[in-house]
């Protein structure tokens, strides 16, 4: 028979038949019919005929008791796994089946039957389970691999009975105590401690004593290599050291395991050091090698493991001023064969990378990405040239507006658009710098398609209408169909035409102005539109009417309309708790989307590194390789943009997120309309605004 | 850790599930996958509150699937590591290398019943595929290979009726295959005397070692079923004579749990045998035009073979961590068993050696000492850097492209240099030089006879992909002393190898000319034979303007160079102890350099 017919839907009837031919001549063929059978059942599991295949317990059951083969024993415990939720009364007529099997002497048979009373989630089960554990406590000499799944089976009782397992954990301590059971059963038990104490929030997270920490790292060339990542994990934050010689000591403990071939262990052993480097007072600078090579070879792995090595790069990178790790920018260079979602960190990593010593490497490489075919690719490489531009001092500028320059002639639609994009923020930050080249970019008027680049465009023509002799007629382009454009496009028409009239209020102006104006209003359907276009309205119209009375002279409102714009900022750091946080967190899902674990994870323990007499306040006085660069001015406004901007990002937990760089121009979307609409020297002094604005109403 | 486990196939229809966390329903959480996953999706995705972590190797998806509310783990990376381990795991035990839907159908069972071994309450335990394999003894389905129904049908018959042979209660229809199977690996077998050495008789329990002693003289039929078991190595092992499932030997058991948690005890060879193949891929990429060197890296491996007996210690003395080559040992990882504490030790006196303390414990801690696992393994992983002058073992001398416009014809130019020791020779080299912009370029006629010239080697045309491949299968090594040696070297074929493409260009005025005469003379048009090469050329690419891509401009050159490493690496010595049975081994080393995937010269 092929075994293909096995993977189909059957009827129960069908299998019954199968199952039913008893006593007949050839035993031997029939057992293999049998099992064939039995094998439909499982594979019906999988495809989800559940309904069906719960007609046949009654069956099942009568095989339990006379095969005593390891293949039928296996299906039944699998049956019973899946079924015993869906017929919870049913599934009880099979409790003193497993309980034969438990206490049968094979420790294969006893563990599955363990396994089955723990992923049965009825009360019944789940004391029968607590019963096999204690029975098996009070065994003088239990089986080691028997023992070693009881104590992983606390974990998931722990959601059943709190009580009755905690009842259990001083049995664990003991364990752990006399390290004196097989290494297995060790980590087990420490296992299963440290996730009980995660697990619920009334508990203190779990500390070891530094004495049982070292005897464990010293255990760690006994134990296989899930283990020895287990238990690098566990230590970490569970262990204080109070001694700079304990941290060093640790330290070269852990340190070999840096350089295994599984990745599972060197991310760990990574996450540990990182941990113990806040309790240490001078950083060697061949440990910082050593850190740097592992992390290097953690990226010659399949794509998978590459790109969580390369998010947690970007956590490393982040998480320092001067960067622990010295990497080659040459690693982060992108391959064509390379995932997109590899690309994206790549670009990401260079990003972060990128001063000045690297910059005409970076830029080269990015230079060559944006003219690939690959569209996504060469828009976000010109967009990190355009970032890097933003992030980067006044000197490096230069060297990033030359090689956007030189794309630009490019001729292709898309990049230029982007490039377009891109330079609206250069020259938000340099508004004097290049002046020059603002004419050869309005050159691309017709080009530009997408809103964001059309926005950016609309605001490059308003801003530096002085050197454009025909601005208007490139406005135009624009404000023709401003009925077909998106919202965000006409709010920007709009503004851009106010400010030209109040700029200059001639015959020309005041016609654009008030077509605008009109059209908005009558034609408009969107309220938001219609109602910003009133506001501009009355404004106008408030300057125009008596001159006398009013308060609000034409200077003021162009102080309103046409302010001066605030300088932008690269946000580059996140906020240090989280990075401490992310820190301790090496490897899990929340280093991917580089956010705290209370976003991702509502109900984990938030991570925090353990208080101690060495704990490191400042990260970077530790730091021996590192120069302390003295962060002035920036970081005023720094920290303004960052609880602004913080707010806003834990207001919406975004999770797909991730493939957009971590850090951010400080929210320039949805400032960007704010700020140009409302000239933010008002809008950084509510008070102000409020004084300019509140005119009294003529008397008469 | 994980919710529950999926494997599932390309169209992401459910193979293989294991419910760990006893979710209430798995298709709603299935369906929610289907929902956000796409091609080229980033390894992790989120949807309604789960969180998916996916492989996708060869046809298959292994997806893993948490919970936001699953508390205390969320740790990805054992997640990612453990799927990748477990693919490595099945790879081992179907024994092939390219996982498809079929075998993962044929073997539902087995494939749970290793996720049962791997993770206990989903928390991973082992994944050493040479541990599993004792532990794990349920036969592989492998897809049958034709076999005639008459054999098919005997063997029926001597299975049930044998009482000594595979008839363990378990499905015999497994059996009939695999001695379908078994015949003809066993014809393999005789065609390739040398890999008789490696078949393993390998046996776990004492007696069970006396028993096949026995089978080897016994009839022809007997040594078959016998070869059968031992070439299908662990994972029918130790069947013959038990017939019991049930039994476990102590000894397996507790391996896991062991110190040395890699190799059980008791494995028994007839030849004792230790194969260690240094690999190195040379990864290269450099900008010929301007010279620059854009890559330079060797990517190596040590892998062994073990096919020894009972426990035995095995020093290796390798030169770089002789000579404390610095790059050598920070860049490298070693496997598991590898006692990490003789790698420090090395660093140690690496540190003593400043204060000339530690020269004793430098005369005794040169060498990598190990208990090494049963069967196939990766010993050392290391990835060096080489210096900019190094010159790279094939050396793209020149390449020009020359068009000739007066005689209507382009020729390209190309010269190769070997650059390792004369003794060794490349045992494939080929160079694949790109087309595609020449064709853009020029008009080429391809109506006319195209010319090849090359000192070694053959050149062959590929019209499709736009490529000319020079194969030149051995050449040999070379070293170049002085400069003025150099000119002489052009025309010996050992030392540079030259290759001349001509490609004619299209002729307007001879064409019309042709036209013309077609049309006045009286004589038929020459008959011409052989494939009419232009209206291939149009069929493959119809009219559209490929764009040239950056991979168009690379000159690749694919090679392999045996009994040569490019970093130097050598195996100083490699000793066998086995201190209780004390046998005779036979340690092979081998050494190989080839090129990685790039190795390119960008023209």
């Amino acid at each position: 028979m092929s075994d293909q017919k096995v993977f189909a839907r059957y009827k129960a009837n069908e299998i019954v038949a199968d199952l039913q031919h008893f006593g007949v001549k050839k035993f031997k063929s029939n057992t293999t019919r049998r099992k064939n059978a039995l094998r439909k059942i499982i594979a019906n599991l999988m495809l989800g005929n559940y309904g069906e295949m719960s007609l046949l317990f009654s069956e099942l059951l009568k095989f339990w008791q006379i095969e005593d083969d390891l293949e039928v024993k296996r299906i039944c415990h699998e049956y019973i796994r899946v079924m015993g939720a869906l017929k919870p009364q049913q599934a009880k007529e099979a409790l003193p089946y497993i309980m034969d099997d438990f206490k049968s002497r094979d420790e294969k048979l006893q563990m599955m039957a363990l396994r089955t009373l723990v992923l049965v989630p009825l009360r019944e089960f789940s004391e029968q389970a607590f019963d096999c554990i204690i029975s098996l406590v009070n065994h003088k000499s239990p089986p080691e691999e028997v023992t070693r799944t009881a104590i992983y089976a606390l974990i998931d009782l722990d959601e059943v009975d709190h009580e009755r397992v905690l009842g259990l954990s001083s049995i664990l301590h003991e364990i752990i105590r006399l390290q004196s059971s097989s290494p297995g059963v060790i980590v087990a038990s420490l296992h299963t401690l440290y996730s009980i104490h995660e697990k619920n929030s009334n508990m203190e997270s779990f500390k070891l004593s530094l004495e049982l920490a070292f005897s464990m790292l010293e255990l760690l060339p006994d134990l296989n290599e899930w283990n020895k990542a287990t238990v690098l994990e566990i230590l970490t934050t569970s262990v204080v050291p109070q001694h700079y010689l304990d941290t060093h000591e640790m330290i070269e403990l852990a340190l070999p395991y840096l350089q295994q071939v599984n990745t599972y262990v060197v991310l760990n052993a990574l996450k540990f050091i990182m941990y113990l480097l806040n309790y240490i007072d001078v950083i060697k600078e061949s440990l910082a090698e050593k850190l740097s090579n592992s992390v290097i070879a953690l990226l010659d792995k399949p794509p998978e493991l590459q790109f969580l090595v390369l998010r947690n790069v970007i956590l490393l990178l982040l998480s320092r001023e001067s960067c622990l790790l010295k990497l080659d920018i040459s690693y982060f260079f992108i391959e064509y064969n390379d995932p997109i979602y590899i690309k994206d960190t790549k670009l990401e990593c260079l990003y972060l990378l990128a001063n000045k010593e690297t910059l005409p490497r970076i830029l080269e490489e990015l230079e060559q990405y944006a003219t690939d075919i690959d569209i996504q690719m060469s828009r976000k490489s010109v967009r990190a040239i355009g970032n890097l531009a933003v992030k980067l001092d006044e000197d490096s500028v230069h060297s990033c507006v030359a090689v956007l320059l030189d794309l630009l002639e490019f001729g292709v639609d898309y990049v230029a658009q982007e490039i377009i994009s891109v330079f609206r923020n250069i020259l938000r930050k340099y508004p004097n710098n290049f002046r020059t080249n603002v004419t050869e970019l309005v050159k691309h008027t017709e080009v530009v398609q997408e809103p964001e680049s059309k926005n950016a465009m609309i605001w490059i023509i308003t801003q530096y209408s002085d050197i454009i002799p025909n601005y208007l007629e490139l406005f135009r382009v624009f404000s023709s169909n401003i009925f077909s454009e998106t919202l965000e496009v006409q709010f920007s028409i709009l503004n851009s035409a106010i400010k030209f009239f109040v700029r200059c209020p001639t015959k020309e102006t005041e016609e654009l102005c008030m077509d605008l104006l009109k059209g908005c209003t009558d034609n408009g359907n969107n309220p938001d539109l219609r109602d910003k276009t009133f506001m501009y309205w009355r404004l106008l119209s408030l300057t125009k009417t008596s001159r006398i009375s009013n308060p609000l002279t034409f200077e003021s409102l162009k102080s309103v309309l046409d302010g001066e714009l605030p300088l932008i900022e690269m946000n580059t750091k996140l906020d240090p708790t989280v990075l401490e946080e992310l820190e301790l967190n090496i490897g899990t899902i929340v280093s991917i989307y580089l956010k705290p674990v209370s976003h991702i994870f509502r109900l984990n323990k938030t991570k925090l590194l353990p208080s101690s007499p060495i704990l490191n306040s400042n990260k970077d006085l530790s730091s021996g390789v590192g120069s302390l660069l003295p962060s002035t001015g920036a970081n005023k406004n720094l920290q303004n943009s960052e609880s602004e901007s913080s707010i806003k990002s834990r207001k919406t937990v975004m999770m797909d997120d991730y493939d957009k760089p971590a850090e951010k121009i400080n929210q320039l979307k949805g400032k960007r309309k704010y700020s140009s609409n409302n000239p933010s020297k008002l809008s950084r002094k509510p008070s102000t605004l409020l004084r300019k604005l509140s005119m009294k109403r003529p008397f008469s | 850790m994980s919710s529950s486990l999926f494997i599932l196939d390309e169209n992401l229809e459910l193979l293989v599930s294991k419910n760990i966390r006893a979710l209430p329903s798995l298709s709603s959480v299935l369906s929610s996958f289907k929902q956000c996953y796409h091609d080229e999706a980033p390894p992790i995705l989120s949807q309604n509150d789960w969180f998916f972590i996916h492989l996708k190797r060869d046809f298959l998806h292994f997806v893993s699937v948490i919970h936001t509310t699953d508390k205390p783990n969320i740790d990805l990376m054992t997640i990612l590591a453990f799927l990748e381990q477990f693919y490595h795991l099945l790879q081992e035990y179907f024994e092939i290398k390219v996982l498809t839907k079929d075998v993962i159908l044929d073997n539902v069972l087995l494939v749970l019943e290793l996720m049962d071994e791997c993770i206990d309450f989903g928390i991973v335990q082992v994944t050493d595929p040479s541990i599993i394999k004792d532990y794990i003894r349920v036969k592989v389905n492998l897809p049958k290979i034709k076999i005639d129904n008459e054999e098919w049908s005997s063997s029926e018959e001597s299975s049930s009726s044998s009482s000594n042979s595979s008839s363990s209660s378990s499905s015999s229809e497994y059996n009939n295959r695999k001695k379908g199977k078994s015949k003809k690996k066993k014809k393999k077998k005789n065609t390739k005397g040398k890999n008789m050495g490696k078949s393993k008789l390998k046996s776990i329990m004492v007696n069970n070692k006396e028993n096949k002693g026995i089978n080897v003289v016994e009839t022809v039929k007997e040594t078959l079923r016998n070869k059968n078991d031992t070439t299908k190595a662990n994972v029918d092992e130790g069947l013959p004579n038990d017939g019991n499932d049930l039994y476990i030997n102590g000894d397996i058991a507790k391996t896991i749990i062991m110190p040395i948690s890699w190799r059980t005890k008791g494995i028994h060879y007839a030849k004792n045998e230790f194969f260690l193949d240094v690999i190195e891929r040379v990864q290269y990429l450099m900008d010929f035009e301007k010279g620059i060197i854009r890559k330079n890296l060797i990517h190596g491996e040590i892998v062994c073979r073990c096919y020894l007996s009972g426990m035995p210690k095995l020093k290796i003395s390798i030169n770089k961590i002789l000579n404390r080559d610095a790059q050598f040992l920070s860049n490298s990882s070693f496997h598991q068993c590898v006692s990490l504490d003789s790698i420090k030790t090395i660093e140690k006196r690496e540190e003593k050696e400043d204060d000339d303390t530690g020269l004793q414990a430098a005369a005794d801690a040169k060498e990598l000492e190990f208990v090494p696992p049963d069967g196939e393994f990766v010993l050392c992983q290391y990835e060096l850097k080489r210096h900019v002058k190094d010159a790279p073992m094939i050396k793209l001398k020149d390449f020009q492209i020359k068009p000739k416009l007066k005689k209507f014809k382009i020729q390209i130019e190309t010269k190769i240099q070997t650059n390792f020791k004369p003794t060794n020779s490349t045992s494939k080299l080929n160079v694949k030089i790109p087309l595609t912009k020449v064709f853009q370029e020029y008009r080429i006629d391809l109506s006319k006879q195209i010319r090849f010239k090359s000192n070694i080697g053959k050149v062959v045309f590929n019209l499709s992909d736009d490529f000319l491949l020079w194969e030149i299968q051995a050449m040999k090594g070379h070293r170049e002393h002085n400069t003025n040696k150099t000119s002489q070297d052009d025309n010996d074929p050992d030392a540079c190898a030259s290759m001349v493409a001509e490609f004619p260009l299209f002729n307007q005025e001879e064409y019309d000319r042709l036209q013309e005469e077609k049309k006045t003379s009286m004589n038929p048009p020459p008959l011409r034979t052989g494939p009419r090469l232009e209206e291939l050329y149009r069929q493959v690419h119809d009219q559209q303007i490929a764009h040239v891509t950056p991979r168009d401009k690379l000159v690749a050159i694919d090679f392999e160079i045996p009994y040569c490493t490019c970093s130097g690496l050598k195996i100083e010595y490699l000793k066998v102890e086995e201190p209780q049975l004390q046998y005779q081994s036979f340690p092979w080393v081998r050494y190989k350099t080839t090129s990685d995937d790039e190795y390119a010269y960008i023209v």
